[in-house]
């Protein structure tokens, strides 16, 4: 696998197994904001539409299982912490939860990728900025706001 | 410039404007198909049975050529757009504007993407005035967006406080990001996944 992939994975998979609750989401999302702005990220070789098909392909599926991973740990303890709160016995894990997990994965993936081309476009982070507040929008607390910003740290 | 215009400013007789025509919709489907950066200007001249004269007539090289290809494809691109988007003012709608959308890339199986959003990818860290082009037709695409949720708005299906341009931008990524992940998987899948949970966020402002 070619460097950048391997690099961009290996970050991956330390950064979002620390994402276990909303802040660390917060934290895991400004760094890949942060590395998608730089022209000389591995972020930004790794999303280029170049290369070699295959390899591009088990690098997506790759990290969309990773971020599918970290989706589905904040799912869960979101659903159990409403289901403390009301008193009942923790929910047990659906097919839907997964699916819920998958589908907001690829979106997030799509965001990632979209967004920042949308913000190499107009060299702002702000398209990318927007694509992940829609995108991580499921997994910010009830009546919370967006995963942005040091109002979660 | 202008397409009535050559590069060095003279007025296109219909004839030279009928060649640049021919030369910049071959370039263009070449680009989608194989890349930029993969396209020479040799198969834009087998491809368009135009002569290495005429080409340099109207273009002083590939940079000018991917250019106009940006404005060509552009302008196909904003007039599909603004046929699909321009009455749209319900949830129904969007879903038939994505249906038609993921339909059209599933005939290639997502092979090449977005035309735009490729052009994006290849161009826009090398060339500023390409770049500057292409972000004034995703503005355009996305204001088209932003109007159909304006409308949405307007009528009271989305409440009062909800961030329109972001909606909009959130959505064109989530499509663009889409097309990119298809044409990597070749299946539009994925492409249809991120349009359906953007969509179904925007619905859920909407219920709540």
């Amino acid at each position: 696998m070619r460097t950048h992939f391997a690099e961009v994975l290996a970050l991956e998979e330390a950064s979002l197994a620390d994402v276990t609750h909303v802040a660390g989401l917060a934290r895991w999302r400004r760094r890949v904001v942060r590395e998608l702005m730089d022209p000389r990220s591995p972020y930004v070789l790794a999303l280029r539409q170049t290369g070699e098909l295959r390899e591009r392909a088990d690098f997506l599926a790759r990290w969309r299982s990773l971020i599918a991973e970290m989706v589905d740990r904040l799912l869960h303890s979101k659903a159990t912490e409403q289901t403390a709160s009301a008193a009942a016995c923790p929910p047990a894990r659906s097919r839907h939860a997964d699916d819920a997990a998958q589908e907001t994965a690829v979106l997030i993936l799509a965001a990632l990728h979209g967004g920042s081309t949308l913000s190499q476009v107009v060299r702002d982070p702000w398209p990318l900025n927007a694509a992940l507040d829609l995108a991580l929008a499921r997994l910010a607390p009830p009546g919370g706001g967006a995963v942005d910003d040091e109002r979660n740290e | 410039m202008t397409t009535a215009e050559t590069h060095n400013g003279r007025r296109l007789t219909a004839r030279g404007a009928k060649t640049r025509a021919k030369i910049v919709a071959a370039a263009a489907d070449l680009m989608y198909v194989q890349g930029v950066g993969a396209t020479t200007l040799d198969e834009v001249l087998a491809a368009s049975g135009a002569s290495k004269s005429q080409l340099y007539h109207h273009f002083d090289g590939k940079e000018a050529l991917v250019r106009a290809v940006v404005d060509h494809v552009g302008q196909r691109v904003m007039d599909r757009e603004r046929e699909a988007l321009e009455n749209v003012s319900t949830i129904r709608g969007l879903r038939r504007w994505r249906d038609s959308l993921v339909q059209n890339n599933a005939l290639r199986h997502g092979a090449y993407g977005c035309a735009l959003g490729a052009l994006a990818t290849e161009v826009s860290d090398h060339d500023d005035l390409a770049r500057k082009a292409l972000s004034h037709l995703f503005g355009e695409w996305q204001s088209l967006l932003a109007d159909v949720l304006r409308r949405l708005q307007g009528r009271g299906v989305l409440p009062a406080e909800a961030s329109i341009d972001q909606l909009a931008t959130g959505l064109m990524a989530a499509l663009q990001g889409g097309y990119m992940l298809a044409q990597t998987e070749r299946d539009v899948t994925p492409m249809a996944t991120s349009i359906d949970m953007a969509l179904t966020h925007i619905e859920s402002l909407a219920t709540s």
